[in-house]
């Protein structure tokens, strides 16, 4: 690990100068540091700076009407343990429950873990059936962009030179789910995890994959053939068996191509089962 | 029994221990390894001469040993430092000491190195793709070679009702002590001086011996607090590096691994592939065929005892009439392989308890019944011809069968148990030494170990002397000294602290005892107690305090003093049957029948270990709190070795999970609840009839799991571990 310097500006316009300043590749934005610290201490990223948002104000979580507003920089602890979270989006309360041990998520962030864009991310795909959004600022100003565009590839986002993801907007509550599968039940990354979530604004139904790379992504055909909002089991295959044939599933050293497509079903059927009963997941 | 309290607990749990990677020395430079990048090469050129540039670097590497050992005599197979092949990645080629850590490593990167790739062995199925149906014809991949048999083999396994033959394979795990290996070296007035994270200072200074090729006289080994062993830490790894950057810059040197160095060159277990095959008629075991394949990595010529003693495993504590071992020792390009508590015996009792249940559910026979039916018991002999000493383990497995039968019947759907037996042979054998020193205060234990986590040494030892006194524990202390001034011990390895230090630490007190008899003019030793908070010796109706019996030598150098040694011998095996290679007896026979109740999710292989129970013979129980937290220690880590761990190695021998990330050991959430129940009536060889304790309750898990499994869903997993996606496709999922 080469030398770095470490500053915490006091406020979002300090923060971005402080990117601007640094040439590219230079400066590191470090959240909960979950994620960044263990790419540090490798050498697998070499900055001189490192900007910390620790003392930016983003540390909030905003209800308002259907939509929830999640500050970049609020350790996921803070989302699990508020109970409108758990009631109203319940596949959102499960992926956050999903992500390490409760020591990590008093630490880790929402904006960190996007911002990180790990294939294997526990938390983007229940944002993209969320139809979350991405509120950024940077030099030229606030921009609004879907998780979807936002989210590129592995460790790839759109985020520009100097941007920093302010907060994560969940336009609507949703009934939702997030089911994984991993060698170990805790502390573990999901080699494969599905989350579902119906909107009742537009009586559609949202699926997206995840556990292997590139990315996280929705896979539409599962969704159109769920069909309405009380799916049988009949269409909840179809929908495995769609997911199973356009998710573009992959091996890597955790998990198996075959084995990985034999979990599509299990996952879905329990994530739409999730939903029926209430809850998020197991 | 006394409760004993640790006395390294307190400050443990506070954070202020320091262990040995916690040690820094005022004056003390940095130093860094400089690691092969290929698993197998030609060294072409080795630059130091950028890396000496930076100010206050110290560079060293193969040429300059010469001259920072004059005379040196040490093992020509052992440099420390290779001269012209690397033989594994990661393998040690130079080492550098800076002022900083930073420095150090920034130093260590400048040194250039250029390796001429060479063919790589990375993988047993690779190397031998038709064994076992073929012979191994290609000598120079193996290390060491076992064979031996008894009986007319062919013809039983011809005559036999039923043949059932089975390919078992199990991972490569590693110890995951929480602290890695770490070490602090100076060398002054011809002193080479370390202080060292080690399961065995004796150990490591006969090691460091070796390698850098001077007097174990001129070493000193100074054990630190260990923040666990498991096996790992039994060898010297680190010492010679660090004595010679400590030799070179005349400084205090400071070498220390980081937790992925501790993954990539620390002494992990390897890959194996077992051949399994038996010969039954009228439900009786005729004849067996055990073969194996080990990895043992970049092994040494003639250094092989893993592959003899691994595979006395194998035939399991079954009487066997007829029999053929044949075991390879297989050369890879993988790092030396080292122990890991109880080394193989988990995975060799995972291929022999799941082949005897395949051998018993073929012959329609209730497995437990049929593993009951073959086990030895005391006064048996073993294949190898020894004969069996007390031995809890048919005891253990009728406890385990009642367990076994109450859980089955309350069992839910997807639910299934489990039972498997292990045994093992703890190594009493070693030598040991032990000083006592009694004042009129406490009686002291002088030796030359450290507490690696266990208790057996401070608590174990102790327990034995106060059993033997009469003291209440509280009275005895143990007192650690270096390489240069304890009493010699083998190690903390082999279950072996309790079951052969603990021998010389009684004979010590009963020498003690003896000569306090004499100074009370007794016919016979005395006992000790403590009277107005000073001790007494004791003898029938006569009293004296030790302040008035000691003689004036004694009361100047602090007491009066005692010693004891243990040298133990093990037992002896039919030598005819050798064919090849080295077999080794045991020394004392214990046991385990460990009971799991697992759910499996049908959909996804998952696993779940919902309750455990372990019976043990551990001869008589010398601390039963300390041997209760051995027992879950053991099982919880063995959970790991069944469910989750294992090393991922590439094609070109490069582990690609060198971290916790990505190798898992089970976390608390993992571990059931574990009743735990001894066996008694069946004394070791022990103080007092104790057995060693710290090995066997690995030993069953796996097989116990994969047991319980098959139970549950009627997967039959071969391989090791029983991970959600190998149990998915014994459901034929996948």
């Amino acid at each position: 690990m080469a030398p770095f310097a470490v500053v915490a500006p006091a406020s979002p316009d300090e923060a971005i100068a402080e990117l601007r300043a640094a040439g590219p590749g230079e400066a590191v934005v470090l959240a909960g540091g979950t994620d960044l610290l263990f790419d540090l201490e490798d050498s697998r990223v070499g900055p001189r700076r490192v900007v910390s948002l620790r003392r930016l104000p983003w540390r909030t979580l905003d209800w308002n009407g259907p939509s929830l507003t999640i500050g970049s920089t609020l350790p996921l602890r803070a989302i699990e343990t508020d109970p409108e979270v758990r009631r109203r989006i319940p596949g959102l309360y499960a992926a956050v429950r999903a992500v390490g041990s409760v020591a990590l998520r008093h630490q880790a962030t929402l904006g960190g873990n996007l911002g990180r864009s790990a294939p294997a991310s526990d938390l983007i795909p229940i944002l993209l059936v969320l139809d979350a959004e991405v509120d950024l600022l940077g030099p030229s100003g606030e921009r609004r962009i879907d998780v979807d565009r936002f989210v590129l590839g592995s460790r790839r986002t759109a985020l520009a030179p100097g941007e920093l993801i302010r907060s994560i907007r969940i336009p609507e509550a949703r009934p939702s789910a997030y089911l994984w599968q991993r060698v170990r039940p805790f502390h573990d990354i999901s080699h494969m995890a599905v989350a579902v979530a119906f909107s009742a604004a537009r009586s559609a139904w949202r699926v997206a994959v995840s556990g292997f790379p590139p990315r996280p992504l929705l896979v539409p055909e599962a969704e159109e053939a769920l069909g309405g909002p009380e799916p049988g089991p009949e269409a909840v295959a179809r929908a495995a068996d769609a997911l199973a044939a356009h998710a573009p599933i992959v091996a890597d050293r955790r998990a198996s191509e075959a084995y990985r497509r034999q979990l599509v079903r299990p996952l879905l059927q329990r994530a739409v089962q999730a939903i029926r009963a209430g809850s998020g997941g197991r | 029994m006394t409760v004993a309290p640790r006395p390294d607990g307190p400050d443990k749990i506070a954070g202020r221990t320091i262990f040995g990677t916690d040690l820094e020395v005022p004056g003390m430079l940095w130093g860094a390894l400089v690691l092969s990048p290929v698993a197998h090469g030609r060294i072409r050129s080795l630059d130091l001469t950028s890396a000496r540039a930076h100010p206050g670097v110290v560079a060293i590497a193969s040429d300059d040993v010469p001259g920072l050992v004059e005379h040196r005599m040490g093992d020509p197979e052992r440099p420390p430092f290779p001269r012209e092949e690397v033989t594994y990645r990661h393998q040690p080629i130079a080492a550098v000491a800076a002022p900083s850590r930073a420095l150090a490593r920034e130093a260590a990167r400048a040194v250039r190195v250029e390796v001429d790739p060479l063919p790589i062995a990375g993988d047993l199925d690779e190397l031998f793709p038709e064994w076992p149906s073929s012979r191994i014809e290609d000598p120079s991949r193996v290390a060491a070679h076992v064979h031996a048999r008894k009986g007319e083999v062919e013809r039983a396994f011809h005559e036999a009702e039923t043949v059932v033959a089975e390919t078992y394979r199990t991972a490569g795990i590693h110890q995951v002590a929480l602290e890695p290996h770490a070490c602090v070296a100076e060398v002054r007035d011809g002193v080479w001086r370390v202080q060292s994270s080690t399961q065995s200072p004796f150990g490591a200074r006969e090691d460091t011996a070796s390698i850098l090729g001077i007097p174990e006289t001129s070493i000193v080994v100074d054990g630190t607090w260990v923040g666990g062993g498991f096996g790992g830490k039994g060898a010297a790894l680190l010492e010679p590096y660090a004595l010679l950057l400590a030799r070179a810059s005349g400084r205090p040197v400071r070498l220390a691994l980081s937790y992925a160095e501790e993954f990539r060159l620390g002494r992990s277990t390897l890959p194996s592939v077992i051949r399994m095959e038996t010969a039954v008629t009228a439900g009786e075991i005729v004849a067996r065929r055990v073969r194996l394949l080990l990895d043992v990595g970049t092994s040494l010529p003639g250094r092989d005892f893993a592959t003899g003693y691994a595979i006395g495993f194998l035939l399991g504590p079954y009487r066997t009439p007829s029999f053929e071992v044949e075991g390879y020792a297989v050369r890879t390009n993988k790092p030396p392989l080292g122990p890991h508590r109880a080394p193989f015996a988990p995975q060799a009792t995972f291929a022999v308890e799941s082949h005897l249940e395949s051998v018993a559910r073929e012959v329609g026979v209730d497995p437990v019944e049929f593993k009951a039916r073959h086990l030895w018991r005391q006064g048996d002999r073993t294949p190898f011809g020894q004969r069996v000493t007390p031995f809890g383990l048919p005891a253990a497995l009728e406890r385990a069968r009642a367990t076994a039968t109450r859980w089955r019947q309350a069992a839910p759907a997807r639910h299934g148990v489990g039972v498997a037996v292990g045994f093992w042979s703890t190594s009493t054998g070693a030598g040991g030494e032990a000083r006592l020193c009694l004042s009129p205060t406490e009686l002291t234990i002088i030796e030359g170990e450290r507490e690696i986590g266990s208790g057996s040494v401070l608590i174990g030892l102790s327990q034995v002397a106060s059993r033997r006194t009469g003291l209440p524990i509280e009275r005895v202390r143990v007192e650690y000294r270096d390489s240069s001034r304890a009493p010699y011990d083998a190690g903390v390895f082999g279950s072996r602290t309790v079951g052969a230090l603990g021998r010389a630490v009684d004979e010590a007190a009963v020498a003690l005892l003896r000569t306090l008899g004499e100074r009370l003019s007794a016919p016979g030793p005395a006992t000790l107690e403590v009277r107005d908070g000073e001790i007494v010796a004791v003898h029938g109706t006569t009293r004296r305090p030790v302040s008035e019996i000691w003689t004036e030598e004694e009361a100047r150098v602090g007491g009066i003093a005692a010693e004891g040694k243990h040298y133990g011998k093990s037992g002896e095996i039919d030598e005819h049957l050798v064919r090849d290679g080295t077999f080794y007896a045991f020394t004392d026979f214990t046991g385990a029948a460990h009971v799991a109740e697992v759910a499996v999710d049908p959909e996804t292989g998952s696993v779940r270990v919902v309750r455990y129970a372990a019976f043990h013979d551990a001869g008589v129980v010398i601390d039963l709190p300390s041997a209760r937290a051995q027992v879950e220690g053991g099982v919880a880590m063995g959970l790991g070795t069944a469910l989750t761990e294992e090393s991922i190695w590439s094609d070109d021998a490069r582990l690609l999970n060198a971290g916790l990330l990505d190798y898992r050991i089970p976390t608390l959430g993992e571990v059931p609840p574990i009743e735990i129940e001894f066996v008694e009536g069946f004394p070791g060889a022990g103080p007092f009839g104790a057995k060693g304790l710290g090995e066997p309750p690995i030993i069953p898990v796996p097989a116990t799991i994969a047991s319980a499994v098959r139970d549950a869903c009627g997967a039959h997993v071969t391989e090791l571990p029983l991970s959600p996606e190998r149990v998915a496709r014994g459901l034929k999922l996948v």
